[in-house]
C-alpha cells in the first residue's frame, strides 16, 4: 500500500505546498501553458519537485519526478540505452508532458504518452496525496486513473512523481526526405517508420531499427519517389491539430469549403499514420457531443469540488 | 451537485421500487423487458439464471435476476432504463470466462448476455480500426481480420471464447501484450450505454481527442462504468518474420534470470512466458507441445518484427539464453511447430485439472528483478499449506499465474487454499507488487484493495467510478472494498435464496 | 434426483468456457443453457444440489448435438459425450425425454425388412406427393429401388446399418467398388447386423444400444476381420462398444472396427495403382463429420485417400464446427439444426466448392436439404476411378 516510506519527504513537501485550499496551478517549462485555457489569475502558482528517484534498466522503468526536464530525464536513460515516449521540448517537464499529454513526433513507432505511465502520484483537491497504478509493468488492480490523469492538465490532480516505462533506443535511427511520393505508401510498407511527415508534397520519414531492417526500408522508400537523407524533421506550424490518420493524409486547405475547415494557403504537416496536423492557424472548435462534455464535467466536479486545481484550463477546450 | 446530478437523483427518487405481484418474482419486470427488447430475448427461468449467476470463478454469492439477451444497442440501453426504473441494478456479461468474480451478480439483479451482439462492423484500414460489437469473440476478430493481413493483439489465454467487451471490461493482457501492450492500448474509441440508459461515444478516432481520456478510464472499470456496445480496435500488422524458441533449464531461478537479462539486453520480446515443471508434465499430457519433461522450467520466447531484427535478436535471445545456463534451445521450425509451442502454453491452465479436480489460479505481477525471490515463497507456501503449485506465467512482464491444485472434496482443503492465496498475494505486494496483473479484481480481491492502496488512492478510485455511474447501479459491490462504495451496499438487493420454484 | 453420473467425471469440469465457440448450439443462440459448461453446470444442480428437472433444465440437455466439438476442445479431458449419455439416459428412463413415438421409431431401426419396405413406402408416398418430405425433415427424394448387396471376398467386413443402407445403398456400393479396386474382398454385412444402435445411444436408450450393440458383434464374431465402416455416426458407436458393454469381447471388437478411410489410407498405394490419369474435375470441400472429427479423431484420412483423386480439395475455414445433422437431432430440432447449417452453408460458399464430401450419411442428407451437392468422399473416388480419366 502507499506507505509513508512510499511518499517521500519531497512529495510530502509538495502536498504541504498545494495544502488543502485555495486555486492553485503547477508550472512546468511553460513550454504548452496556453492548451486549455490560460490559468485564472489569483492562482498560486507552484512548481513540482524534481529529480530522477530510481531508474531500473532490466525493469525497463524509471521513477520521476514531475518537475524533472524530459531532456534531463532522456539523458540519464541513453546511458543505458533507453528512452521514454514523451516528446521533449526545451525546457519542457516530465510532468508537463503528461498533463498535457501530447504525443512526440514519433508517435507512430513509440505510441501515445498516455501508454507510457504506469503509475502517478499526485496531490488530490483535498491535499492528500493519492497513488493510481502500480510499481509494476502491468496492472490492472482497480480503475484505472493514469490513464484518467494523462492529458489532464493538472485539473484532477497535480502530478508530483511518475513511474514510466521505457523503451529500447534502437540501433539505427535517421530521418530521410521523399519526393513526389505518396505518404500512405511509406505508411503501408515501412515497417519501422517511426514517424512520417507530410506537407502536402514532401515527406519526411524516421526510419528506426536494427540496421537491416532500416536499410531495407531505406530501399522502399527509393522505390517509392527520390529520396535523399535528412538531418532532421521539418520545421512545424505553430498550431495542433487532432485528425483521424485518414483526415491527415489527405489534409487540404479550401475556401473554406474544405471539410476540415481549413483556409486556402494553410501550411501545413500532418503525422501520416497518427493523426496529428501542425498547421498555421489553429484548428476550428470541435464541440464535444453533449453526453460527453456532460462526463467531462462530471469527471471534474467529482475530483475537484471546489475547482481550485489548475482553474480556467480545460481539456475540452484545447485546440 | 450539478444540476443534471441533482435532477437524476430526484428522477430515481421518484421512481421507487414497484411491488412485486405475489408468489411471481420479477414479473412486472420481465413483462416490461420482454416488452422491450422481444420476449424471446429474456429469460427468467432457474435454469437460465442459475447459470447467469457464475463466472468461470468460484464466486457465487448472488443470483441473477432476469436474463436479457439484446442485440442492439437501442436494447441495452432500454433494459438499463427498466432495470434503473425497477430499482433494480445490471451486470453485463460476456462469454463468462472471468476467473474474478467480475461477471458473478451480487444481489439479484438485471443481467445482460452480450453474446448476441457479435458481429465484426466494419474494418477502417485508412484509419488503422475496426469498429466490433461487444460479444465478438477475442480469437474470431483476429480471423475476421486475417485477409487483410491484420489482428487483433490482445491475446489472453481464453481468446478463443473470451469476448471483446469483456476484454475492454477487464483491460485483458495476453503473452503478446509484452510487446505489443495490453487491450487499454488497443480500444480506440467505445460506444457505451451508462447507468442513465443515455448513449456516448468515449474517445473518438483523432489522434489527440479533447476532454478527459474517458475511455481510457472506461476500460478496466469491470462493467462499473457503463456497457459497452461497440469498440473501435486498434488494426497490428502481422509481423513480418517471428521467431519461437523454447529454452530449457535446470531450475527456475536460471530461468528467471534470463528474463531479467534478456529485457537488460535492450530486447523487448513479442512474448516470455515461463512454465515450471509440474506444468510442463500437465501440458504434455494433454497437448504433447514437445517440452522436454526433465526440465525444472521452460522459457517460451517470441520474437516478431522485420526479418533482420527478428534474426538478430533471436541469435542474441539465445546467446543470453545459454549465457544463463540453458541447458537446450529450441527453436520452431516451421509454423506447425510454432503452433505446438503455443498450445501447450495456452491449453496450460485446463491442463492442470489432469492432475488434481480443481485449482486456484492465481493472478499478481512483480517487478522482473524479484521473480526468483517471490516464485521460491509460492513453492514454500503452498508446501505448508499441503497444496500443489504450478507454475506458468507472463515472466517478461513480472505477471505471476501460481496455480493452486487441490481436491475440493476433501474436507478443510478450502480454507487452506484461500490462506495460502492470501499469503501468495502479501508475498507479492511485499516487494512492491500488484494484485492483479489482467484477471482483475471483481469480488475475489475486493477485500485485499486496502492491502495495497491508501484510504486515498481508494477515494480517488471510487470518485472515477462516480462520476460515470453515481448511483452504483452497474455492477454493484465489485472492486471497491464496501467501506469505499458505500453506494453499492444500497444497490444490493438481498438475493432471493430460492432460485429452483 | 441422481443422474447416475459419475463424481470424477462431473467435478473434472473447470468451467473455462474454452469450449464455448466450438458448441454449434451456443455459437447459434450465446445462451449458457446451450453450451457444454452450462449443460454440465445443470447436470451438477440437479444431481448434487437437487434442484428440479424444469422444462429448461430438459431443453438444455435436449438440445445438445452430441457432436463432441467441446471434447476435443477442452483442456481438462472432460468426457463430455459419455456425461450427457449418461444423462440422458437417466432423464428416458424417468420418462423426462424421448417420447413414445421416438422409441417406437428407433426399435423399427433394429427389423432390417420393415425398414426398407417402410422407406419404399415413404419414398412412394413422395413421389406421389401425398406426404410433405421436407416438412417432416425427410429428404424430398428417397430411392424406389436399390442396388444389390453382394460379397466380393473375405478380406473386411463392410458394415451397412439400417437408415443409410434404405435411404443410401448406392454409397456402399461405392465404397465397395473402391476397396476392390485396391484388391480388397469384401463381404457387406446386410441383415446379418441390422443397426449400429448409435441413436439409440444418443437418445437416452441404453439398454436398446447395448442390445444393438451385442446382436452387430455376435453377428461379426466368427472370424477376426477388420469391420470398416462408411458412416462416421456407425462407426463411432461401435468404437465406443468397448466402453458401452465393458467388456474385454466389446472391446476387442471395437479394436476391428475402421472409418474406412482410416484404413484405406494405411494402404493407399494399392489404390493409387488403380488410379485414373486425371483427377476429377473438380473442386471439393471436405466437410468433417463430428464424429469422425470429435469421437473417432481419424478425420485427416479423409482428404488423404480423396485428395489424389479430385482435382482441388479446399479446406472449410469455420473450424470443424458441427452441420447440425446429429443423427436425428434434424428432425428432432429443425430449428437449431438449420441455423447451425447455414453457417456451415456459408463456410462451403466461402470456400469456392463446387461439391462437399461428407463421410458420414446425416450430415450428408442435411446438407444435401439444404441445396449442396454433397458426396461420400468414396463415391467422388469411384467416379473417378469409373470414368478412367476423362474427367
Amino acid at each position: 500500500m502507499t506507505s509513508a516510506s512510499d511518499i517521500d519527504a519531497v512529495l510530502a513537501g509538495f502536498a504541504a505546498d498545494v495544502g488543502p485550499e485555495g486555486p492553485v496551478s503547477v508550472c512546468g517549462g511553460g513550454t504548452r501553458r496556453h492548451v486549455g485555457g490560460e490559468v485564472a489569475p489569483v492562482t498560486r502558482e507552484l512548481r513540482a519537485p524534481a529529480g530522477i528517484v530510481a531508474f531500473e534498466p532490466a525493469e525497463m522503468t524509471v521513477r520521476v519526478r514531475a518537475g524533472t526536464t524530459v531532456a534531463e530525464l532522456h539523458e540519464a536513460l541513453a546511458a543505458s540505452g533507453q528512452r521514454t515516449a514523451l516528446p521533449e521540448r526545451p525546457g519542457g517537464t516530465v510532468g508537463g508532458a503528461l498533463m498535457v499529454g501530447e504525443s512526440a513526433i514519433a508517435r507512430l513507432g513509440l505510441g501515445p504518452v498516455r501508454d507510457a505511465l504506469l503509475q502517478a502520484r499526485y496531490v488530490c483537491a483535498d491535499g492528500r496525496v493519492a497513488t493510481g497504478g502500480a510499481g509494476t509493468v502491468k496492472n490492472v488492480s482497480g480503475f484505472d486513473l493514469c490513464r484518467l490523469l494523462v492529458g489532464s492538465l493538472g485539473t484532477l490532480g497535480l502530478l508530483g512523481e511518475a513511474l514510466l516505462r521505457t523503451v529500447p533506443i534502437p540501433e539505427s535511427e535517421a530521418w530521410f526526405r521523399l519526393e513526389a511520393a505518396d505518404p500512405r505508401q511509406v505508411w503501408q510498407r515501412c515497417r519501422t517508420a517511426n514517424s512520417i511527415l507530410w506537407d502536402g508534397s514532401a515527406t519526411w520519414v524516421l526510419l528506426s531499427g536494427y540496421a537491416p531492417d532500416t536499410a531495407d526500408d531505406r530501399a522502399i522508400l527509393g522505390r517509392l519517389g527520390d529520396v535523399a537523407d535528412a538531418g532532421g524533421p521539418p520545421a512545424l506550424p505553430p498550431h495542433r491539430w487532432s485528425c483521424t490518420p485518414a483526415e491527415a493524409a489527405a489534409f487540404a486547405g479550401g475556401n473554406g469549403a474544405a471539410p476540415n475547415g481549413a483556409s486556402a494557403g494553410i501550411d501545413f504537416v500532418a503525422e501520416i499514420g497518427v493523426g496529428v496536423v501542425h498547421a498555421s492557424e489553429p484548428q476550428p472548435p470541435r464541440p464535444a457531443a453533449p453526453g460527453v462534455a456532460e462526463l467531462n464535467r462530471r469527471m471534474k466536479e467529482t475530483f475537484d469540488p471546489t475547482g481550485r486545481l489548475n482553474p480556467g484550463r480545460d481539456p475540452l477546450r484545447r485546440s | 451537485m450539478s444540476p443534471l446530478l441533482a435532477a437524476a437523483a430526484r428522477r430515481l427518487g421518484r421512481r421507487s421500487p414497484r411491488p412485486e405481484p405475489a408468489g411471481e418474482p420479477d414479473a412486472a419486470l420481465v413483462a416490461e423487458l420482454r416488452a422491450a427488447i422481444g420476449a424471446e430475448r429474456v429469460r427468467a427461468d432457474a435454469a437460465a439464471r442459475y447459470l447467469a449467476s457464475r463466472d468461470a470463478s468460484i464466486y457465487s454469492e448472488g443470483t441473477a435476476g432476469p436474463l436479457c439477451f439484446p442485440v442492439t444497442t437501442t436494447q441495452v440501453s432500454a433494459c438499463v432504463r427498466i432495470a434503473a426504473d425497477h430499482g433494480r441494478a445490471v451486470v453485463p456479461r460476456g462469454a463468462g470466462t472471468g476467473l474474478s468474480g467480475g461477471a458473478a451478480p451480487l444481489g439479484r439483479p438485471v443481467v445482460l448476455s452480450l453474446t448476441r451482439m457479435n458481429e465484426l462492423l466494419s474494418v477502417d484500414l485508412d484509419n488503422g480500426v475496426a469498429w466490433v460489437q461487444p460479444g465478438m469473440v477475442n480469437l474470431e476478430l483476429s480471423r475476421r481480420l486475417a485477409p487483410y493481413g491484420m489482428h487483433y493483439a490482445p491475446d489472453p489465454s481464453s481468446q478463443q471464447a473470451c469476448t471483446i467487451g469483456g476484454n475492454v471490461a477487464t483491460n485483458s493482457g495476453g503473452p503478446h501484450c509484452l510487446a505489443y501492450g495490453v487491450t487499454s492500448a488497443h480500444v480506440v474509441a467505445l460506444e457505451v450505454v451508462l447507468s442513465d440508459a443515455s448513449v456516448v461515444t468515449l474517445g473518438d478516432l483523432t489522434a489527440e481527442p479533447a476532454g478527459y481520456d474517458l475511455r481510457g478510464a472506461f476500460v478496466g472499470s469491470e462493467g462499473m462504468c457503463g456497457i459497452t456496445t461497440a469498440a473501435a480496435v486498434r488494426l497490428t500488422r502481422n509481423p513480418a518474420a517471428v521467431r519461437t524458441m523454447l529454452m530449457a533449464y535446470d531450475d527456475v531461478s536460471t530461468g528467471a534470470a534470463t528474463v531479467s537479462a534478456i529485457i537488460a539486453g535492450g530486447i523487448v520480446p513479442a512474448a516470455l512466458e515461463m512454465l515450471d515443471r509440474r506444468c510442463i508434465s500437465a501440458v504434455e499430457d494433454f497437448a504433447k507441445a514437445g517440452y522436454p519433461r526433465d526440465a525444472a522450467a521452460v522459457l517460451l520466447v517470441e520474437v516478431d518484427g522485420p526479418a533482420g531484427g527478428v534474426a538478430a535478436s533471436a541469435d542474441r535471445v539465445a546467446e543470453i539464453a545459454r549465457a544463463n545456463g540453458a541447458v537446450s534451445v529450441r527453436v520452431a521450425a516451421d509454423d506447425d511447430e510454432r503452433a505446438r509451442l503455443w498450445k501447450g502454453r495456452k491449453s496450460a491452465f485446463g491442463a492442470v485439472a489432469n492432475i488434481l479436480p480443481d485449482y486456484y489460479l492465481h493472478d499478481t505481477v512483480v517487478p522482473r528483478s524479484r521473480l526468483v525471490e517471490v516464485l521460491e515463497q509460492v513453492y514454500e507456501i503452498a508446501d505448508r499449506y499441503e497444496l500443489t503449485a504450478l507454475n506458468v506465467f507472463h515472466a517478461g512482464d513480472g505477471n505471476l499465474h501460481p496455480i493452486l491444485a487441490f481436491d475440493a472434496r476433501v474436507p478443510g482443503t478450502m480454507e487452506r487454499v484461500h490462506a495460502a492465496g492470501r499469503e501468495i498475494i502479501e508475498a507479492s505486494l511485499a516487494v512492491g507488487g500488484a494484485l492483479s496483473g489482467e484477471h482483475g479484481i471483481g469480488v475475489e480481491k475486493r477485500d485485499y484493495m486496502e492491502r495495497m492502496f491508501s484510504e486515498a488512492d481508494l477515494d480517488q478510485q471510487s470518485r472515477l467510478r462516480a462520476a460515470f455511474d453515481p448511483h452504483c447501479r452497474l455492477n454493484p459491490g465489485k472492486v471497491l472494498p464496501s467501506a469505499h462504495s458505500c453506494a453499492d451496499i444500497g444497490a444490493l438487493r438481498a438475493a432471493d435464496g430460492k432460485l429452483w420454484g | 434426483m441422481h443422474l447416475g453420473l459419475d463424481d470424477d467425471e462431473l467435478t473434472s469440469c473447470v468451467a473455462c468456457g474454452l469450449c464455448l465457440p466450438h458448441c454449434p448450439t451456443f455459437v447459434i443462440t450465446g445462451r449458457d443453457t446451450e453450451s457444454p459448461r452450462g449443460r454440465i453446470a445443470l447436470m451438477r444442480a440437479v444431481q448434487d444440489e437437487g434442484a428440479p428437472v424444469t422444462g429448461e433444465v430438459l431443453r438444455s440437455m435436449e438440445t445438445c448435438v452430441q457432436c463432441l466439438g467441446c471434447e476435443t476442445a477442452c483442456p481438462s479431458g472432460v468426457p463430455f459425450g459419455h456425461l450427457m449419455e449418461g444423462t440422458r439416459a437417466a432423464l428416458a428412463a424417468e420418462g423426462h425425454i424421448t417420447p413414445r413415438w421416438q422409441r417406437l421409431g428407433l426399435r423399427l431401426l433394429r427389423h432390417r425388412r420393415l425398414l426398407l419396405a417402410g422407406s419404399t413406402l415413404l419414398a412412394l408416398a413422395g413421389r406421389l406427393r401425398l406426404l410433405p418430405m421436407r416438412r417432416l425433415g425427410l429428404p424430398a427424394r428417397l430411392p424406389l429401388r436399390r442396388g444389390r448387396h453382394r460379397a466380393s471376398g473375405s478380406d473386411v467386413w463392410l458394415f451397412t446399418g439400417c437408415v443409410m443402407d434404405a435411404w443410401q445403398r448406392h454409397t456402399h456400393l461405392a465404397v465397395q467398388r473402391v476397396l476392390e479396386a485396391a484388391g480388397v474382398g469384401v463381404t457387406p454385412t446386410a441383415g446379418a447386423a441390422p443397426c449400429c444402435g448409435a441413436l439409440h445411444a444418443h437418445a437416452g436408450l441404453a439398454p436398446d444400444a447395448a442390445a444393438m450393440a451385442r446382436q452387430v458383434m455376435a453377428a461379426l464374431s466368427g472370424d477376426d476381420r477388420p469391420v470398416l465402416v462408411d458412416s462416421a455416426g456407425c462407426g463411432a458407436a461401435m468404437k465406443h462398444y468397448g466402453r458401452l458393454l465393458g467388456t474385454a469381447e466389446a472391446r476387442d471388437f471395437s479394436a476391428r472396427v475402421f472409418d474406412v478411410h482410416e484404413w484405406l489410407a494405411d494402404r493407399l498405394d494399392a489404390l493409387l495403382d488403380s488410379r485414373p490419369a486425371a483427377p476429377l474435375e473438380l473442386t471439393v470441400a471436405v466437410q468433417d463429420p463430428c464424429h469422425l472429427r470429435h469421437a473417432q479423431r481419424s478425420h485427416e484420412a479423409v482428404p488423404v485417400v480423396l485428395g489424389p483423386f479430385v482435382r482441388e480439395l479446399v479446406t472449410l475455414d469455420d473450424d470443424g464446427l458441427c452441420c447440425g445433422a446429429g443423427g436425428a437431432y434434424s428432425m428432432l430440432e429443425p430449428e437449431l439444426a438449420t441455423a447451425i447449417r447455414s453457417r456451415k452453408t456459408a463456410a462451403v460458399e466461402r470456400s469456392g466448392a463446387s461439391v462437399v464430401a461428407s463421410a458420414n450419411p446425416g450430415c450428408s442428407l442435411h446438407l444435401a436439404a439444404a441445396g449442396l451437392d454433397v458426396r461420400h468422399p468414396l463415391e467422388l473416388v469411384a467416379q473417378a476411378l469409373d470414368s478412367g480419366g476423362d474427367g
